[in-house]
Formats: C-alpha cells, sequence, structure tokens
C-alpha cells in the first residue's frame, strides 16, 4: 500500500449517488444503516469532525502515531550524533575546564530537535497521506460542504438496488439527492 | 439526541446554526474593511514606522546608543525578549494543553491566541538578533563549521539552547497554527468571489474537502502535535529562565526559575490574550462565541498563575535569608528598597495584589474591568523582567562598577515599536484569516455532553 491515500480522489470513480444532510444526527442513523445493509459508502463530507463516522465507513485506524515515533527516534538520533560529532569528535572545546564528553546539558537541544523532527515529519506524512498539496485541485462535490451540509457519497457497483438506497436516503433525512457521474451531477 | 448540559452553560450563545457560523465568523474577510480595522492598522503602521526609524539608527550608529554599559549589559532589550517569549506562550497553552485537557471552551479563542504565539515570537527574536550588535554574522548562533568564521557552537550553553528552543517553538507552533487553519481556509475559498482570493485560499486549503478518513487523521495529528507542544512550552520558558539561573548573578542564581518563568508566562500570555479579545468580542460582533463564561474562564486563569507568581517572588526573598548568602540577600533587599523600589513595587502590585480582584465574579465577568486588568498584568510583568534584570546587574561584587541605568529613546522606541509588528501582524491576521476556529466551533454548537 503507497503512502498516498488513493480512496480521497474522485477522479476514475464509478457512478455516485449523492446524499446532502443538514442534521448530524439523521446523517450518523443513516450511514449506519446503510452500511448495515450492505452498502458501501466511499466517503462522507462533512465542515466539522463527526465522531464515529469513520468506523461506521469503515475507515482504518491511522497509522501516524507510529510513524511520529520514528520521526521523534530518527530526530532524537540526529541530534545527539551532531552534536557529539561537533562537541567531542570534531573540535573538543575546554570551556572551563569541563568535561567534554554526554553531560545532561545536551538534554534541551536534543529535546528540541526531536520535537521539531517528529512535528515536521508526522505532518509531512499526514499531508502526503490525506493527499494534501498547495495549489491541487480541490474535488468537492458541494460548494455547501466546507460550510453547513453533510454530504455523503455511495459508489454504485453492478447489481445494485439504487431505488432502495435513495429511498433509505430521503427516510433518513437526506434533503437532497444527486448522482454524480463523470464529473457531472444530475439532481433526482 | 440533542439536550443541554446540566453542568455548564452554552459555550456559544445565540442559537447559532453552522451557517450562521461561517457567515458571522468570515464576514471581516469576505467584506471591505471596516472604519476601527483601517483606524487600528494605521495607527499599528505608524509604531511600525518607530520601529524602523529606531532600528536602522541603531544599525547605522552602532548599538552604543543604547544605554547598556559594562555592568548593566542586558537592559530593555533582553526585558523586552523575555516580555514577548512570555506572551508567546498562552497561544500554545491555550491549543495544547487546553486540547489534552478536553476543554472545549479553548475553540473560540485558541486561533487568535496561536496568531498571538507567532506574532509575539517575532516581536520576541528581534531583540537577542539585533543586541549581538553585528547581526549581519548572526548566523554564527548556528552549528557551522569553524571553516565559516565562527567555532562549533558551545552545547553547554543555555543562549546556544535558546536558538534551538525558540527557532523549534516559533516552527512548531506556526504548523501546529496552520494546520487548524486548513478546513477554515477552505470553507473561505468556497465563500470568496474574488478571482484572486479564490486562488490565494485555493492555495493554502491544499484542497481539503472534509472527508471523513482525512477528518479521523486530522483530530490525530492535532492531538499528536498538542502531544509535543505542550513539553515543548515548558522547555522553552525553562530554557530562557536558564539564560539567568545558570548564572552566578545574585539574584539570578535560584533554582526556582524555571517553574517561575513558566508560571509568569501563562500570566502574561493570557493578559495578552484577554488585551486583544475584550477588544475583538466587541469590535467584530464576536459577542455570541467569546462569551463571558470565556472571560470568566481566562480570568480564573490569570488569578491562579499571578498567585503562583507572587507565591515565587516571597519564596526568593525567603530563601534569600535562609541561605545566609549576604550576596543573595543585599541583591534582594536591593530590590525592594533599593533605588528601584518604585519598579519592584510596580511588579508586585500588578502582579500579585492586582489580580486578587479575580476572587469577584464582577470583575470577572466585566468586560472593560478585565481589559484594564489586561493591561495591568502586561504592565507588571514588563516590570518584572526589567526588575530581575536590571536590579541584579546594576549592583555588581564591585562597588566600582556600581551603575544606574535607563533605557534610551531608541530602546524606548524599539520597545514601541514592536507594538507596531505585533499590531500590524494581527490586523491582518484578521482581516484574512477567520479570528475564530470555524470548523471545532460547528462540533460544539450541539452542546453535548
Amino acid at each position: 500500500m503507497g503512502i498516498l491515500d488513493k480512496k480521497l480522489s474522485l477522479r476514475d470513480r464509478n457512478k455516485m449517488l449523492i446524499g446532502v444532510w443538514e442534521d448530524e444526527d439523521q446523517l450518523v442513523a443513516t450511514a449506519s444503516k446503510l452500511v448495515h445493509a450492505g452498502v458501501h459508502i466511499h466517503d462522507i463530507y462533512t465542515p466539522y469532525p463527526v465522531h464515529g463516522l469513520d468506523r461506521i465507513i469503515g475507515a482504518r485506524r491511522s497509522k501516524l502515531a507510529r510513524i511520529a515515533f520514528f520521526c521523534a527516534i530518527t530526530g532524537f538520533t540526529l541530534m545527539t550524533t551532531m552534536i557529539w560529532y561537533m562537541y567531542v569528535h570534531d573540535w573538543p572545546m575546554n570551556i572551563g575546564n569541563k568535561p567534554v564528553r554526554f553531560t545532561p546539558s545536551w538534554a534541551p537541544v536534543m529535546f528540541e530537535g526531536t520535537v521539531l523532527c517528529t512535528a515536521f515529519g508526522m505532518s509531512f506524512f499526514f499531508f502526503w497521506r490525506n493527499r494534501l498539496v498547495h495549489g491541487i485541485k480541490n474535488e468537492t462535490l458541494d460548494i455547501r460542504q466546507t460550510d453547513d451540509r453533510l454530504i455523503v457519497a455511495i459508489e454504485t457497483v453492478a447489481g445494485m438496488d439504487e431505488k432502495a438506497i435513495l429511498d433509505m436516503m430521503k427516510k433518513g433525512g437526506a434533503v437532497e439527492m444527486r448522482e454524480f457521474e463523470n464529473g457531472v451531477q444530475t439532481v433526482i | 439526541m440533542i439536550h443541554d448540559s446540566i453542568l455548564r452553560d452554552r459555550l456559544v450563545t445565540g442559537d447559532k446554526s453552522a451557517s450562521d457560523v461561517t457567515r458571522d465568523i468570515a464576514r471581516p474577510i469576505l467584506n471591505n474593511p471596516t472604519t476601527s480595522w483601517k483606524i487600528g492598522f494605521t495607527l499599528s503602521l505608524v509604531f511600525l514606522g518607530i520601529f524602523g526609524v529606531s532600528l536602522l539608527y541603531t544599525l547605522w550608529t552602532g548599538i552604543g546608543v543604547w544605554n547598556i554599559n559594562k555592568s548593566v549589559m542586558w537592559g530593555w532589550d533582553i526585558t523586552n525578549f523575555v516580555f514577548w517569549v512570555g506572551i508567546g506562550h498562552a497561544g500554545t497553552l491555550i491549543s495544547a494543553v487546553l486540547l489534552l485537557f478536553r476543554q472545549k471552551w479553548r475553540m473560540s479563542i485558541n486561533r487568535s491566541a496561536e496568531a498571538m504565539t507567532i506574532f509575539a515570537v517575532i516581536c520576541a527574536a528581534m531583540f537577542p538578533v539585533f543586541h549581538m550588535g553585528r547581526v549581519w554574522v548572526g548566523y554564527w548562533a548556528l552549528p557551522l563549521p569553524n571553516a565559516f568564521g565562527s567555532l562549533w557552537v558551545n552545547f553547554n550553553s543555555p543562549l546556544l539552547w535558546d536558538v534551538f528552543a525558540i527557532s523549534t517553538y516559533f516552527s512548531v507552533s506556526l504548523l501546529f497554527w496552520y494546520i487548524g487553519l486548513i478546513p477554515d481556509i477552505a470553507t473561505i475559498r468556497d465563500k470568496v468571489k474574488s478571482k484572486l482570493g479564490k486562488t490565494m485560499y485555493g492555495f493554502f486549503s491544499m484542497g481539503w474537502t472534509g472527508s471523513t478518513r482525512t477528518w479521523a487523521r486530522y483530530e490525530l495529528v492535532s492531538l499528536i502535535l498538542a502531544g509535543l507542544s505542550t513539553p515543548l512550552v515548558l522547555s522553552v520558558h525553562t530554557i530562557v529562565s536558564t539564560d539567568f539561573a545558570t548564572s552566578l548573578v545574585p539574584g539570578w542564581h535560584t533554582t526556582i526559575f524555571p517553574p517561575y518563568f513558566v508560571a509568569g508566562a501563562i500570566f502574561s500570555g493570557f493578559g495578552m490574550v484577554a488585551t486583544l479579545l475584550v477588544v475583538a468580542r466587541k469590535v467584530m460582533n464576536y459577542e455570541n462565541y467569546i462569551t463571558i463564561g470565556h472571560l470568566d474562564a481566562m480570568t480564573r486563569i490569570i488569578m491562579v498563575t499571578g498567585t503562583i507568581v507572587g507565591i515565587a517572588y516571597l519564596t526568593e526573598f525567603f530563601i534569600a535569608w535562609y541561605s545566609g548568602n549576604v550576596y543573595e540577600q543585599y541583591a534582594f533587599a536591593n530590590r525592594a528598597f533599593g533605588p528601584y523600589w518604585w519598579a519592584y513595587w510596580s511588579m508586585m502590585s500588578c502582579n500579585l495584589i492586582a489580580p486578587q480582584v479575580f476572587w469577584f465574579k464582577w470583575a470577572r465577568t466585566t468586560p472593560w474591568f478585565i481589559f484594564i486588568m489586561s493591561i495591568v498584568v502586561n504592565v507588571g510583568m514588563w516590570f518584572e523582567r526589567f526588575v530581575i534584570i536590571v536590579t541584579s546587574l546594576h549592583r555588581d561584587y564591585l562597588p566600582s562598577s556600581w551603575v544606574m541605568y535607563s533605557g534610551s529613546l531608541t530602546e524606548i522606541g524599539l520597545f514601541l515599536g514592536t507594538f507596531g509588528i505585533f499590531f500590524t501582524c494581527f490586523f491582518l491576521f484578521a482581516k484574512f484569516l477567520p479570528v475564530i476556529n470555524m470548523s471545532e466551533i460547528k462540533s460544539i454548537l450541539r452542546n453535548r455532553e
């Protein structure tokens, strides 16, 4: 598996059914029902984090914490090596006749370097994994999904009972429903 | 199921919907600047000009235009450095520490507090950088090979620790702030009408769509960054305090400095947050988002940290007496009753005595009074740094080195000028970016508990 999450892109998708919600609780309940009915929800777009939706759509637990730990170890090793090389190996400095070896006075620089490497390393992987790139074309299904609407996107597959799904969405409080095919949306 | 908490007041009042939040908070960005914004911004530019003139004069003539001398080699410059770095701590504290403690009231104030951190650290960095005198070789402070002109840096020196600590703090705070801004920049991208606006906000929103998968990872990355920033914020001011504590100067050589400086930083940082937000909530009509409850919570923290700082002042005095060290005893007696007694008692009045007024609910819930008190706190914290630095240095071990010190016009100009940098940045931030975190606020509208 590559680092980039390819599920985030809407390019080369089959036909999709789009449901628009105003109410978060109704959306969560309906999404849960749809998944229990065997429907595969491609993604849900919300203007704010709605807890529990990731589990409903079957998103896997993120490995970012492990990556952060790896970055921390890298930062710590880099800083320790750097100080040892400069201060002990290459040019030992006699300042106040203090010993030129590992001392607790190295700790602040080692700590700061570790934090810096962890924060930027983890964030870099976060951006990469989530297809967050400066200047990239945003693939929003609805301009209001960053304002006040919650959007459910269901990718259709052969043999799928689209009418039953649309009925479930309507009963579940969807205020609008659309079809999305080849970059064009049609109101149902 | 929607229900109000029986334990707490609503964090957002006025029965706001998600679209109301977008409309209210994005209003200053989507509309033309108001008259009050124009007046404030112009005034900030005037102060920025004062900074420019003072700095040019310093660089052109030399560091001798400051009144620092062989005894008081740190004067207004390092006082101002510690003052601004301290202010810079509240942003990360509000965002990181309160996030870890699941304090949802932080959501209305974290964005502007984080912005304040970044601008305050920029102001702080000006002073040690230009205090170097030959600023064009300032890069010698970085770990560079001997061939670049200096030796390898000294890893035993707290001044070097500062280089690493402040640059890391600035970079990580900027990253934390920017990651927090991405969803809101995307909201503005989808609202703004002008082509330039669409291009700029589109560029910085990085293609954000609000996907559930991204939100899950986003919350995790925010949590880990908060976990990293919390020890970072403690380390930065601890390291600033070791600039003093590792020296042998009476009045500086004390182990209480790290916790005392950290508490002082939070105290002064919250003072500045209160100054900014009491005005912003009124001028920008954010009273439903930054409620009296928020001001109440902030003033409680100001009171607690002010008391911690006050106890530290008294402990220093006690330990000076208890140590039996005549130099230490003299240094503290000189602080309180020597020629700079006025600075010491200003500090005690503003930092220890004045915040005790926040025991009273009226004081915690009256915006104009909180504004005045926040100014008092900032003045007091500036005096604290002045007292620590100048009163300890002006009476050396050798009476022949004893001198008096007061800031020159250039030093005063530089200090006032940093307010120009700070407020110019803040006004630009208030015009082009959402001052309140819209996406987080939308998530607490239902007041779930």
